[in-house]
């Protein structure tokens, strides 16, 4: 059972059951001391409604923008990276495969008179001089290439590991 | 005459890159945010530097705000959980809600003690006076329940805690404030005669 005080609480905040609601009031009609009591509350209640809000320092919406700014300022490459970089990219790629299909399109002899077979003129090297290519592929600088993609791979693989450790302790 | 845009509104344009719609926000709910913070510091610098966390943290997380409940109950529970952490942090003591005896420092709070004309200070004075001297929990109820436009269900959420339970927090905390401010009112009286 409720204490009479916090049943008259109940009834200023209006928190109470329609049927306990009306007991009370029934109650405090009845009763001189309890309508002191509801009186006495009633008062506080509006008292406490009074309550003044403490005023932060004048500067301080600017320095919650300055520290969010700060914060958008420190974010990695790739969740800050402009949007439009990205559309300019795909705007090369498609301009430069568009301009290739043209090209090879214009270059099609569609008068050479098979249905079958169409003649596309374009000069294709008849042999391919590999000879100065297989220089780039000697011992020493094959073994220096495999050098350095093993410490790229094991640079990333740690980077990766950290930041696996990193998630887990957050 | 143009009416002033809601925090639905401004969340939106916020979250469509307006920064200073996020400006507006914080205005609008900064003194409710500080003064829930200092209820838990009991100092103003530390209040501010609380308050300015939550406001933060609440732009990080604002695409993640579900529009379920109140924009005010989701920055009250980031205050409330923030201001819990900075308290754990500074390990002041936050014991329990049943603690009487639990005493709390004032800080900041100059001339609180030294002026003995009481006819120059307001009843709020005396409110806010013995709000400080209560408990961070109780505190936050009442600052919730009278200020902050809040029922007791969204209280609940704001604490995680069942509306009952609010309930029963907010009757005591009633209760000690009541007796706080009879206190420090005898306490005038006294030190007039």
């Amino acid at each position: 059972m409720n204490s009479i005080d916090e049943q008259l609480w109940s009834y200023i905040d209006g928190t109470c059951s329609p049927a306990e609601q009306q007991a009370i009031a029934q109650l405090i009609a009845q009763d001189e001391a309890l309508r002191i009591q509801y009186n006495e509350l009633l008062k506080l209640n509006e008292e406490f409604s009074t309550m003044e809000l403490d005023e932060p320092s004048m500067a301080f919406t600017y320095n919650v923008m300055e520290n969010i700014r700060t914060e958008n300022a420190m974010q990695p490459l790739k969740a800050t990276i402009n949007k439009r970089i990205i559309w300019g990219i795909a705007a090369f790629f498609i301009i430069t495969i568009a301009a290739l299909l043209i090209f090879v399109l214009t270059s099609v002899n569609w008068n050479a008179g098979s249905a079958v077979a169409i003649d596309i003129n374009i000069k294709m090297p008849q042999q391919l001089d590999a000879s100065h290519i297989k220089s780039f592929f000697s011992g020493s600088v094959l073994k220096g290439f495999l050098f350095f993609d093993v410490v790229i791979g094991l640079f990333l693989l740690d980077t990766y590991l950290r930041k696996r450790q990193g998630i887990k302790q957050h | 005459m143009q009416s002033k845009p809601s925090d639905i509104e401004l969340i939106e344009q916020t979250l469509a890159g307006n920064q200073s719609a996020y400006a507006d926000l914080v205005k609008r709910h900064q003194r409710f945010v500080f003064t829930l913070a200092l209820r838990f510091t009991k100092g103003r610098e530390d209040a501010e530097e609380v308050a300015q966390d939550c406001f933060v943290k609440a732009y990080r997380s604002l695409g993640s705000f579900q529009q379920q409940s109140k924009f005010s109950t989701w920055l009250y529970s980031i205050v409330y959980t923030t201001a819990m952490t900075f308290l754990r942090k500074k390990r002041v003591d936050t014991s329990s809600i049943d603690d009487d005896e639990a005493y709390i420092q004032i800080e900041n709070k100059p001339g609180a003690y030294d002026a003995h004309n009481i006819e120059n200070k307001s009843r709020s004075f005396y409110l806010n006076q013995a709000i400080a001297q209560l408990l961070p929990d109780d505190a936050t109820i009442i600052t919730l329940f009278y200020k902050g436009e809040q029922s007791l269900d969204e209280i609940a959420q704001t604490l995680g805690i069942e509306a009952n339970t609010v309930k029963v927090k907010l009757f005591r905390a009633r209760q000690r404030l009541k007796e706080k401010l009879e206190r420090n009112l005898k306490h005038e009286v006294k030190e007039l005669i």
